[in-house]
């Protein structure tokens, strides 16, 4: 794990609401799941540094994928290219997806991390299908990219303008006999919904939390995961579904 | 220069860091395993954050068997932060531990936990019998970390001081909460840390300074300008928490900077 001050070198808009910053940052090697531990400002205020997953890595270009929820993501969000940011990482366990026919799940700004684990499958020649939900038609992210790197692409939106479908009520309706995994990534309710239905495949989640450190020194994102807490930024954050408690 | 307890675990993670501290303070070890308290244990607020991690730790007995050894191989000094619930849980855990470390750091102050925790440091009888208790099974030095959660750190302080402390470090977090005011309900309940307490820390150590032992200044640093402000508040030392939590090659920066001031 290294300091790294890196250069935006290119920045879009996606929506309104959500951003992605490129920098070049070679020799590392990150797995899907893992993130960055971004720095909003050199000032104390924010104090912590914000987890932010990694998005795309090609060619040693990293691209992260922000939405502006709060103060700090508001303040990175006017970052622009040619100004520096400082971030620490790769942080997180070093997932190594399972080499089966796979269905990526995405809720919802959940697609970030499950953009980057779309590459890694494409580039390992996993085959997998992608079924990706959000809000309003206009917030798809990633949308060619993903119909272009599956083998089939199913995008829902809840407020859409002929159907209003879901993640969790369009799964129930296809057939997963096909799938030997499934990696999911959105809203807890998301979560939940998923695990009530007990699908036949093992579905591993990319968890998140407010987190301290993001690297084991403070204990500050706990999950109860197999009977007890884990931290969701060393021994995850991508989880098995089924193992994991939700508390209220 | 002391890595504060709870921010850096138990030095294992960044051994590069904790072996340039003059000592690291472990996370709290209760006598019995303690799972911790359900998310969300931190929650940043203005210049700082709130935690409520709820000394998570093994408990006292895995924790001599598997952490100790693997901490004898730094190149730091070890103390070991204890928490009790009671008078006999002090006197057991520094029994237990014995004279493997360097001495251990009475935690009389974890607002984050029900029962024992900051009650104890509140009430200068209590506080004074725990180290009393306490020296009696230990010859190694013996720092009580004193909280200033609604009361008198320096009547605490001197009656620790009299019943055998050697050092006081102080502040330990500041109660504090914040609220969801979508769900109209409580957020977190915990203990605030980081710069935002910083001018409190100072005060509080300069208001301990005449005790007749070393005082160990903990609230806030970011930067040797903060630990020559400690020291110039009559801390003889600084402990480096929350910093690491933003960068955990924070106390490598910050003992270059103080350098710059002493020379």
């Amino acid at each position: 794990m290294v300091l790294h001050r890196l250069s935006i070198i290119k920045k879009r808009w996606f929506t309104t609401s959500i951003f992605g910053l490129e920098f070049r940052l070679p020799g590392i090697r990150p797995l899907p799941g893992q993130f960055f531990q971004v720095q909003v400002d050199e000032g104390v205020d924010p104090f912590l540094n914000r987890p932010i997953s990694i998005a795309s890595y090609v060619n040693a270009r990293l691209l992260i994928v922000v939405k502006v929820v709060g103060r700090g993501t508001r303040i990175l969000g006017m970052k622009e290219p040619g100004e520096f940011v400082k971030m620490l990482g790769p942080f997180g366990r070093r997932f190594r997806p399972p080499k089966r026919k796979s269905l990526i799940v995405a809720g919802g700004i959940g697609i970030a991390p499950l953009h980057f684990m779309a590459e890694h499958l494409f580039r390992n020649k996993i085959s997998f299908d992608v079924l990706y939900g959000v809000r309003r038609k206009d917030e798809f992210i990633f949308r060619d990219e993903l119909a272009k790197m599956s083998e089939r692409s199913v995008f829902v939106a809840e407020r859409g303008y002929k159907k209003q479908e879901t993640v969790v009520s369009k799964i129930q309706k296809m057939d997963l006999g096909d799938y030997g995994a499934a990696y999911a990534c959105g809203p807890r309710e998301m979560f939940i919904a998923l695990q009530e239905l007990n699908l036949p495949m093992p579905i591993y989640a990319f968890c998140e939390d407010f987190m301290g450190c993001g690297c084991g020194l403070c204990l500050g994102c706990a999950i109860m995961y197999k009977n007890e807490y884990h931290r969701i930024c060393t021994d995850g954050p991508v989880l098995e579904l089924g193992e994991i408690v939700f508390e209220v | 220069m002391f890595l504060a307890s709870g921010t850096f675990e138990y030095g294992l993670i960044y051994k590069r860091v904790t072996n340039k501290a003059g000592a690291i303070f472990t996370k709290g070890i209760t006598a019995r395993p303690r799972g911790g308290n359900p998310s969300p244990r931190v929650y940043e607020t203005a210049c700082g954050l709130i935690n409520s991690v709820g000394l998570e730790n093994p408990g006292v007995e895995i924790f001599c068997k598997d952490i100790l050894p693997k901490m004898r191989k730094l190149k730091t000094r070890i103390f070991v932060n204890v928490a009790g619930f009671s008078v006999n849980d002090f006197v057991q855990i520094v029994g237990e531990i014995g004279t493997e470390v360097d001495g251990f750091e009475l935690n009389v102050s974890c607002p984050n936990v029900e029962g024992g925790g900051v009650a104890f440091g509140r009430d200068p009888e209590v506080c004074s019998r725990v180290v009393a208790e306490v020296r009696k099974v230990t010859k190694l030095p013996v720092i009580v970390k004193l909280t200033a959660n609604f009361c008198d750190p320096l009547v605490i302080g001197r009656r620790c001081v009299e019943a055998g402390a050697d050092g006081i470090s102080l502040i330990n977090t500041l109660h504090a909460m914040a609220f969801d005011i979508n769900k109209r309900k409580v957020m977190i309940k915990g203990g605030l840390s980081g710069p935002a307490i910083k001018p409190f820390a100072l005060y509080c150590v300069n208001y301990l300074k005449d005790l007749e032992v070393p005082i160990i200044g903990v609230g806030g640093i970011m930067s040797g300008r903060d630990v020559y402000e400690f020291l110039l508040a009559g801390a003889s030392a600084v402990e480096i928490g929350s910093a690491t939590l933003r960068d955990p090659y924070a106390p490598l920066r910050i003992i270059k900077e103080l350098e710059s001031y002493t020379g």
